[in-house]
């Protein structure tokens, strides 16, 4: 019961401590303290808060993970993505400098 | 408002070509939300170091110069935009939202993916119309100079690089990583910034011979050379030029001031009205609006600033234009304008004690408009970002929270003791801190420092939680 009222406690100092630093936040936190909310709620504390937290938080939880429109892409494309846009601005560089040094107009 | 519902949907149509991180489905172990963590940071500052392809110079003055601490760009590289275009683009909509121009309800669905959609959207938008507008100032030189292919390549590579910050941004808060990204680069860069001036190994020569760029080293080095120890410590010191070690000293204080006031709370006794005997407690910080009122408040003068240097460039004999800026090109820092007469004068910190001394109308005009500036900064936006005592009220009986011997109806009356005070008083109290910081001379600017704090601060606090409810998994 302890840790179930430190949870939701933390989800609450959660969306305040910072107040939305840049917007999504606002949702993004709310999200996070739903969906560990519900967490509590299965664990620990069952019938009572269930009613009031489950019923939103299930809304909250499927309208991220159900068909939320969007190019759905996962974490790694991310950040292969990146990683590949690093590899071609590098490579840019690589084949402005050998053009340059062929044709002898460089700098 | 029935038309602002409008607005909104206009979105729509794009709703399905915005790139969007899938959310996780399962909880992500700590141990791989720091590996994710290290990775954006790792692409972060690769993008902040490589410089753009296509560009022809630099030099010449840099109107965002005053901006660029808090935005985490880097001039001349990838990183260029930094993160401008997603905290524009969530100040607009916030802001929008929060005036009730747009009308969001947030119990829809429907509404909050249209305003996430929004907010991406527009973030797209602005990394457009900025590169667009970089490039076609002639930042990198004139269109003419760099052919119309170089000009769009560096299009593509600043929009490119806008939407990857966007995607790393959503990566790092969908879950798998801690805390924001844009946190997490602002901090990436004020931090990068200080421990350059202290360790920094390149030598300028400025007429004494070569000096060494980093405090500490230049220390060090002025030691093992300089016959006489006491004036080569004194000269360590004290330099005026380059970073010195009275900076560095400083700023370690005002790190460890920061610390120390974040710790000042007013803890609210909380309890379950339905569970029997969840106690809980609500924190009410000093720094309730956290970095907010210092962000707002150089967002302001950064304004001031470009408005007036451009004004000044063009008319420069104008009576009004002087009187809202002077500016002149600084010795040290190699074609930076610094104002030196007019309204942006007298917001800008004075640079030294010395200089302090000599004006001392300078330095207390700028102590009451740092001061008044962050305390209405700070009570302005609780109201807008939704932490006032009435949403916070409202939340509370979301969670059916009460507080023991309030009544129901109490409870924003309660609150509405603390949280404007709490405001108000820790938003003064982080303007103070700031010019406390510049006036001793701090690395990186008081705002700056303030900054990178708080969110390490922040960091701390979810590092804490994190390994906290990993531990309470285990033993459960």
């Amino acid at each position: 019961m302890a840790r179930g009222s430190s949870q939701s406690q933390s989800s609450t100092s959660s969306s305040t401590s910072r107040p939305g630093v840049m917007a999504p936040r606002g949702s993004a936190a709310a999200t996070a303290g739903m969906r560990r909310r519900r967490l509590v709620g299965g664990s620990g504390s069952a019938s009572a808060t269930s009613s009031a937290a489950s019923g939103s938080g299930s809304n909250m939880l499927r309208f991220y993970t159900d068909d939320a429109p969007g190019l759905k892409i996962s974490p790694t494309i991310v950040l292969v993505m990146s990683l590949c846009f690093i590899g071609f601005v590098t490579a840019l560089h690589v084949f402005g400098k050998l053009y340059r040094s062929k044709t002898g107009a460089g700098p | 408002m029935g038309g602002g519902f409008r607005v909104l949907h206009l979105v729509r149509p794009f709703l399905s070509f915005l790139p969007e991180v899938q959310s996780a489905d399962r909880k992500v172990p700590f141990r791989e939300k720091v590996i994710y963590t290290v990775i954006s940071l790792f692409i972060f500052l690769v993008c902040s170091q490589l410089p753009l392809y296509g560009i022809h110079s630099t030099t010449g003055a840099d109107p965002f110069y005053w901006m660029r601490v808090i935005l985490a760009s880097n001039r001349g590289t990838v990183m260029e935009l930094g993160i401008t275009p997603i905290v524009t683009s969530g100040l607009v909509m916030q802001l929008l939202a929060g005036s009730k121009i747009i009308e969001v309800d947030n119990s829809v669905r429907e509404d909050r993916a249209l305003l996430n959609g929004a907010q991406k959207l527009l973030g797209i938008l602005i990394a457009v119309g900025e590169a667009v507008a970089y490039v076609l100032s002639g930042m990198y030189g004139s269109v003419g100079q760099l052919g119309v292919g170089n000009a769009i390549l560096i299009i593509i590579q600043l929009c490119f690089a806008g939407i990857i910050v966007i995607c790393l941004d959503e990566l790092l808060q969908k879950g798998y990583g801690l805390g924001s990204g844009i946190s997490l680069f602002i901090a990436t860069n004020i931090c990068e910034n200080i421990i350059w001036k202290a360790f920094s190994p390149t030598t300028i020569n400025s007429g004494r011979g070569a000096e060494f760029e980093g405090a500490v080293i230049a220390m060090f080095h002025l030691l093992i050379t300089r016959s006489d120890k006491v004036r080569a410590l004194r000269e360590a010191f004290y330099r005026q030029n380059l970073p010195n070690v009275t900076n560095l000293l400083a700023t370690v204080l005002i790190f460890l001031i920061v610390i120390y006031f974040q710790g000042f709370r007013v803890v609210l006794p909380v309890r379950s009205k339905n569970a029997r005997g969840q106690q809980g407690s609500y924190p009410i910080k000093l720094f309730y609006t956290s970095n907010m009122p210092i962000i707002l408040q150089s967002a302001l003068v950064s304004n001031l600033y470009f408005i007036s240097q451009l004004l000044y460039r063009k008319y420069s004999g104008n009576f009004f234009v002087n009187l809202l800026g002077k500016w002149k090109e600084s010795e040290y820092s190699g074609g930076q304008f610094i104002p030196v007469g007019g309204l942006a004068y007298y917001v800008t910190a004075p640079a030294s004690l010395a200089d302090m001394a000599a004006n001392p109308f300078h330095a207390l005009f700028y102590l009451v408009f740092m001061l008044s500036a962050c305390a209405l900064f700070s009570k302005t936006w609780i109201e807008v970002s939704g932490s006032s005592a009435r949403d916070v009220a409202k939340q509370l009986k979301e969670q059916q929270m009460v507080m023991p011997g309030h009544r129901d109806s109490n409870l924003q009356k309660e609150l509405n003791r603390y949280i404007p005070t709490a405001a108000a008083f820790g938003g003064m109290c982080i303007g103070a801190l700031t010019v406390l910081a510049d006036f001793m001379g701090a690395i990186g600017s008081g705002t700056g420092i303030l900054l990178a704090v708080t969110i390490i601060y922040q960091y701390f606090e979810t590092f804490e939680k994190e390994r906290a409810s990993e531990l309470g998994f285990f033993g459960f």
